[in-house]
């Protein structure tokens, strides 16, 4: 192992930036937090990007590991212990350091800390906790932390790094617990779930105690509220009587084909007991308990599960675990590990894409995983967004009228979003719509016109509700749907699915 | 029979005070909202004028101003408010005919109004107010600060916004940092915005003289400069490099006074 004795704070912030790089998660978003005497710094509820890195992802926080030593030997990590990298470890003032100075010239919204494992999680979470707790209360830093719960840390320390940040992350790593067999020999399903639990728990009672400050709910949470189903962390009981449509237990309840669903895997064991917040009088809980919720991220493609697994598994963790997002990484094999897939040039970003626009689809439009894909066709289209392409298999809902239709049949209709879908219902009760003001209101029209009319015409005559027809016209006009991910589509391949016409030859 | 009136132009200072100054005037004229035209004087385009109007110069004052600002707050609503800052803040000519036109509708329909898409006005109002949301929003993200001064600290950021958005980015950075000195500086309106320690704020326009200091005071500085350059760079993945994308959401003329953009 090579150690780099005396590192200057450059060295140290290269290497442990860039050990931080894979983690995806880089939003400041979920917590308005206005500004303090004698602090510095606010939040934002819908987060602030700084910067966009070449790799064209959005730099919010100071993404840092505070070590990249680890005692773990995850296959597919570029810090496991068994690789041969230079490794550094900053000091708690360092940290702090960099985060202030970096703050006050704007660079960044606040600071998201992961470490590497030293000597064991306890110890590795300590010394989070410290450096959060100096940057809290040393340096009087107010403005967005994001950290990582270390699987296998004690819950006392999980619940002390909670109150001094605004979002908690332990990433799931992958879909499956095989997959995490496999991959990751020293962490298990039981320690990471166990402090997700205990972080949903706290969020809850801090609610619950708080207010609003004490955290605000989730999108997913908003989107079921509106439409009458059950919501995240109801009780069995509550589910029912919220929820009369029977078939989602079961979309629920599948999961995973091959081994417990997480609703099960959660009901196996139960975490912590009773209350998850007992330092509530010993520390500062003006800011809540972890305000901004949790997230979590898979790897994408390192091991074999497909997008309508991948898809189910979010949902049950939106569902059962209150989570505010899901975060999917594309795989890299940056350890040319041979027990992994080889990706030979890119990694699958287009997959990548597609899951975070279905995830979308969950979070804001109320549709099911279920919706989406099915046992016989579980994998996205690569060329169609899944909205698109839901629509298509479903065109005898459509065209939608535009003057009449509810809020939620609005949002189904391609190149029609949330904003959109609100203007047009608020704007109907002023007056006349017509095609020219739905432009104004946010509406993609060059998706739309194929789903739409406006007082019983659509846009123009010609067009036509007819598969073929369609998905030809929104993949000729709409080449931005392989815009900036990767792979070169050219111009036979798009011609050979003209031939065959079967667009899902090639998902 | 109907006779055609001759058309009233309204010509104000090209900035928010005076198009609100405008909209007063025309207001209390009584004369017919139809033949109102708001026209304020742009350096950069020479008068336009007709011979069959009749011109009305109208002086900036504060007062005008609030009056109008409340009663659209009182009448109408704390949305429409916000719709007709943002547009007056905006760069653009007619922002002063739709916002007359947007007002006019306003105080007979109430709060509805933001919604109506279907007038003209309305979707003018809308699309400007979204601009400059754009803008202020953009140089939240992208405002770099440079420490000018270490006892007592000082910190100061330039910008070139097309719109007159320092007020509403002063007001962001007043709360998440009450307790620093800074200064914002819109080289392109030569205005800048001052904040104080005790959390005092001023915004106004600059001399010359004063610009020129300012400019002499950003001179370069190393530390963070080259720590955040070295962050920059390590946190992109090479296997994922696509600077197509990155230009998408960040493009060119937004990264002048980005420090990771210059060399
Ligand atoms: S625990 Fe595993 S994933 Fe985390 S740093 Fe160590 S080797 Fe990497």
């Amino acid at each position: 192992m090579i150690f780099k004795e005396n590192a200057t704070l450059q060295e140290k912030l290269a290497i442990l930036a860039d050990g931080a790089k894979y983690d995806v998660a880089c939003t400041s978003s979920g917590v308005s937090r206005k500004g303090r005497k004698g602090e510095i710094g606010n939040t934002s509820a819908s987060g602030i990007c700084h910067s966009f890195s070449a790799d064209g992802r959005c730099i919010s926080l100071l993404k840092i590991l505070f070590t990249n030593e680890c005692i773990y030997n995850c296959k597919y990590c570029v810090n496991r212990c068994s690789n041969d990298i230079p490794r550094a470890t900053f000091t708690p003032e360092e940290v702090c350091t960099l985060t202030m100075e970096f703050y006050r010239r704007n660079y960044i919204e606040g600071l998201f800390l992961s470490s590497g494992i030293v000597e064991s999680p306890d110890h590795t979470m300590e010394l989070i906790c410290q450096t959060l707790h100096a940057l809290r209360t040393i340096y009087r830093f107010n403005g967005y932390i994001h950290c990582k719960a270390i699987p296998g840390t004690s819950p006392e320390l999980v619940e002390e790094a909670g109150w001094y940040a605004d979002r908690m992350s332990v990433n799931l790593e992958f879909p499956t617990a095989k997959g995490l067999r496999e991959l990751a020999p020293n962490k298990t399903r039981e320690t990471i779930l166990t402090p997700m639990q205990q972080i949903q728990n706290g969020v809850r009672e801090s609610r619950e105690l708080l207010g609003m400050k004490g955290g605000n709910q989730s999108a997913y949470w908003y989107t079921q509220k509106r439409l009458g189903r059950a919501l995240p962390g109801d009780t069995e009981k509550e589910k029912l009587l919220r929820e009369k449509d029977k078939d989602r237990k079961k979309v629920i309840n599948k999961g995973t084909s091959e081994e417990k669903s997480p609703e099960r895997q959660k009901a196996a064991f139960t975490g912590v007991n009773g209350t998850a917040l007992t330092r509530i009088k010993k520390r500062d809980i003006s800011r809540g308990f972890v305000p901004s919720g949790q997230s979590t991220q898979m790897i994408i493609g390192a091991t074999g599960e497909s997008d309508y697994e991948i898809m189910a598994v979010t949902e049950a963790l939106y569902q059962n675990f209150d989570l505010k997002r899901v975060f999917y990484s594309a795989f890299i094999n940056v350890n040319q590990d041979s027990t992994l897939p080889a990706v030979d040039g890119q990694p699958p970003l287009r997959r990548e894409h597609r899951l975070y626009q279905a995830d979308f689809l969950l979070r804001y439009y109320g549709f099911r995983a279920a919706d989406l894909l099915s046992e016989s066709r579980p994998f996205f289209n690569t060329y169609l967004d899944p909205k698109c392409d839901w629509a298509l298999g479903h065109l005898e809902q459509f065209p939608v009228e535009v003057t009449k239709a509810d809020y939620q049949t609005l949002l189904k209709v391609p190149g029609i979003g949330t904003k959109s879908a609100s203007r047009i219902v608020k704007a109907r009760r002023t007056g006349m719509l017509d095609y020219q003001s739905l432009k104004a209101m946010g509406v993609v029209m060059k998706r739309a016109v194929y789903f739409i009319t406006c007082h019983g015409k659509m846009m123009y005559s010609f067009l036509k509700i007819d598969e073929d027809y369609i998905t030809r016209n929104l993949l000729e006009n709409d080449r931005d749907v392989m815009k900036g991910f990767g792979e070169k589509v050219t111009y036979k391949q798009l011609s050979l699915f003209d031939d065959n016409g079967d667009m899902r030859a090639f998902s | 029979m109907d006779i055609e009136r001759t058309v009233q132009i309204y010509r104000c200072e090209d900035t928010v005070d005076g198009i609100l100054s405008a909209i007063y005037e025309a207001g209390i004229s009584g004369y017919g909202h139809d033949y109102i035209r708001i026209e304020p004087i742009r350096m950069d385009s020479p008068a336009n004028l007709s011979l069959f109007a009749e011109y009305i110069d109208v002086e900036t004052e504060q007062e005008k101003a609030e009056k109008v600002i409340r009663a659209v707050y009182e009448k109408i609503s704390a949305r429409a408010y916000t719709y007709l800052m943002y547009a007056a803040a905006a760069d653009a000519p007619d922002r002063g005919d739709a916002l007359y036109q947007f007002l006019v509708h306003g105080f007979s329909m109430g709060d509805r109004v933001c919604d109506a898409f279907s007038i003209l006005s309305v979707k003018r109002v809308f699309e400007l107010k979204r601009a400059v949301g754009n803008e202020s929003h953009y140089s939240r993200e992208f405002m770099r600060f440079k420490e000018v001064s270490r006892e007592p600290r000082l910190m100061l950021a330039t910008f070139e916004p097309t719109h007159r958005v320092l007020p509403m980015v002063m007001e962001h950075f007043r709360d998440r940092f009450p307790g620093e000195w800074f200064i914002i500086y819109d080289k392109h309106h030569l205005e800048a915005g001052f904040h104080t320690a005790e959390d005092e704020l001023e915004i106004r326009l600059l001399t010359t003289e004063e610009a020129e200091r300012l400019e002499a005071l950003s001179e370069k500085e190393e530390d963070y400069v080259a720590l955040w350059k070295t962050f920059f760079h390590a946190i992109a993945i090479e296997e994922r490099k696509n600077e197509k994308l990155q230009r998408n959401h960040m493009p060119l003329h937004y990264r002048t006074y980005v420090t990771e953009f210059i060399e």
